[in-house]
């Protein structure tokens, strides 16, 4: 047991350090905007992992979060000048309070009707932001949202933005494992695992769920704002249902609940489009085609074939000692 | 009002279900210090007795009174952190973790460190999980469960599940433990290993309210025994008075047993 947990954690260092490495190699916009993508999906499905991941409970709304993160972060610096810096706490903050609201209608939902739900939500937030043109720009969307500076560094290439937000997933998935590792994590797990236990062992079960959703959204939010400062630019029509989807799919393909899962996930549907972008009309049903094999091939997501391989070796190695 | 004899009363507790009434105006006190039986045919309504006293299917009409004070209307985790543990008929364990985590799971209402204040200081908050995980190994050497500690639940015989249960229960520190049927489907000597640690349980102060079909178990352990049949009280009394009551005879346990147990009654009580 605790070995593999190791295991994993040398995993997701190696990850990290090599996706450090990719810009070295491969100083392209086009790569390096990819890898930009890639890194803040980490962090928001880092979130997502709390609520759908380890607490089982769907949630469809993390465009929804996502877009709420980017406006606010993206209009506070843009309209009142603030540094991206206090505004980026707000979006977290935002994130918070979210949270704390799309929590509330899901402790009495369950399944399709929490997915309806978050659903809706993602959808509204949509809606008011195409509409309000005045403040968002509506489809048009909202330009010159401003870089920032570590100290003196200015974040002015997308190369120095990459290995900002890259720290910044490493210092995510550090609080992702404290979390997932304590009280609370395993309380999240306790609700997926059997929600019906759980308030006869003196647990507030709506608490729990609350708390899962409010990471998730704090997570997302985050990566909303790091994505509007990044990007420069948002519109409404970036914030679908599709991107929603997008999120539930890397947390599916990397494996349920798993933070190695998560970052394997990232980087697989991250560059699965651009992979595939050679099949050029046929790019939309290869990619569907893949996530559905996954789905049934590997239910538990790439971090399965992990542990099945680790198995196969386990037992050789345990063969060999015992002759 | 508060009597300190009772730990646990029930006035006039009804639990419709649609037309169905499953408990009909129950009324009966558990004694602090004592083991409580309630027993009856299947369908009788002690499940729903004691979801009602749980909170996880409050009842119809009537009261349920705690250490004197009506509990009726309180959340059921309110009810388990005031000191009403339970086990379930099927089992409910989180059957992905191991029996560790199980029991750290049944410990952690009592423990005080919040998110933030985790995140702020790990140093406090990682003793706070020693001390769960310690308290966690005490239990499980209490209920002979030590060996088994890293199992993943799924993996183990019903019997140890069982056992885990009671554990994860344990862990709560209740003053009061309902146990809906411990030793269904149990083979022999893990009935009478789990008799022992009941036993064992009780004698470290802990007032029980047990539901059983084994009247092997039942004339063992109880002090106090209700018989319900179709949700209505038919009888109540020491197992001595249980055993010659006529009513409890036709409706549950049979002449057979009356036969059988006219041998051993006496050593009992
Ligand atoms: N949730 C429910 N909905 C409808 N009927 C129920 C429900 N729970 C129990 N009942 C009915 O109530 C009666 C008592 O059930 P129960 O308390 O489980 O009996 P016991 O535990 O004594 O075997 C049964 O007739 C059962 O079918
Ligand atoms: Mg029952």
């Amino acid at each position: 047991m605790k070995t593999a947990r190791r295991n994993q954690y040398l995993w997701m260092g190696a990850l990290f350090v090599f996706l450090a490495l990719v810009p070295l190699f491969a100083d392209n916009n086009y790569y390096i905007t990819i890898l930009n993508q890639m890194v803040i999906n980490m962090i928001v499905v880092f979130g997502l992992n709390f609520i759908t991941g380890l607490t089982g409970q769907m949630n469809l709304g993390t465009a929804g979060i996502y877009a709420i993160g980017a406006y606010t972060s993206a209009l506070l610096s843009k309209n009142f000048g603030l540094s991206p810096w206090l505004t980026m706490i707000a979006s977290v903050c935002a994130g918070f309070l979210l949270g704390r609201g799309l929590g509330y209608p899901s402790l009495k939902m369950k399944g399709v009707y929490l997915s309806l739900t978050t659903l809706a939500f993602s959808e509204i937030v949509r809606i008011f932001a195409t509409n309000l043109i005045d403040i968002t720009g509506g489809t048009q969307g909202l330009k010159s949202i401003p870089r920032f500076s570590v100290g003196w560094i200015a974040l002015d290439t997308n190369t120095k933005y990459f290995y900002f937000i890259l720290v910044v997933a490493i210092a995510m998935c550090l609080l992702s494992i404290r979390i997932t590792d304590s009280k609370w994590g395993r309380e999240f797990r306790a609700v997926k695992d059997n929600q019906d236990a759980i308030e006869s062992l003196g647990l507030d079960i709506r608490r729990i769920k609350i708390r899962a959703f409010t990471l998730a959204a704090m997570y997302g939010a985050f990566g909303g704002a790091l994505y509007a400062h990044f990007n420069g630019y948002i519109t409404s029509l970036s914030f679908t249902t599709d991107l929603s989807i997008n999120y539930v799919i890397i947390l599916m393909v990397g494996g349920i609940g798993n933070i190695l899962g998560n970052m394997i996930g990232s980087i697989v549907v991250t560059l699965l489009p651009e992979l595939l972008r050679f099949l050029g009309d046929y790019y939309q049903i290869t990619y569907c085609i893949l996530v559905l094999a996954s789905a049934l091939f590997l239910p538990d997501g790439l971090i399965s074939l992990y542990g099945k391989v680790m198995g196969v070796f386990n037992k050789r190695s345990v063969a060999e000692g015992g002759e | 009002m508060d009597n300190p004899e009772v730990v646990l009363e029930v006035l006039d507790l009804v639990k419709r279900f649609d037309g169905l009434v499953a408990v009909d105006h129950l009324n009966f006190k558990v004694r602090r210090g004592k083991i409580h039986a309630l027993i009856g045919p299947n369908g009788a309504g002690k499940t729903t007795t004691v979801n009602m006293i749980t909170g996880e299917n409050p009842q119809t009409e009537g009261d349920v009174l705690f250490e004197g004070k009506s509990i009726s209307g309180r959340p059921v985790y309110a009810r388990a952190q005031m000191g009403i543990g339970r086990t379930f008929q099927n089992i409910k364990l989180f059957s992905a973790m191991t029996v560790t985590e199980n029991l750290m799971i049944g410990g952690q209402s009592k423990t005080t460190q919040s998110l933030l204040k985790y995140l702020a200081d790990f140093r406090s908050a990682r003793k706070e999980e020693r001390h769960l995980r310690e308290k966690a190994k005490e239990v499980l050497n209490f209920i002979g469960m030590y060996q088994y500690r890293d199992e993943i639940v799924n993996n183990l015989a019903y019997g140890r599940q069982k056992m885990t249960e009671l554990g994860r229960t344990l862990m709560g520190e209740p003053k009061l433990i309902l146990l809906d049927e411990p030793a269904a489907g149990l083979n022999p000597s893990e009935r009478k290993e789990f008799i022992e640690i009941i036993q064992k349980v009780f004698e470290t102060g802990v007032d029980m309210f047990l539901i059983e079909h084994n009247m092997d178990v039942v004339m063992n352990l109880s002090h106090d025994i209700t018989v319900l049949n179709f949700g209505c009280k038919i009888a109540e009394g020491n197992p001595k008075e249980i055993l010659v009551n006529e009513e409890v005879i036709s409706a549950y346990l049979g002449e057979g047993y009356r036969r059988k147990m006219a041998k051993g009654a006496e050593g009992n009580a």
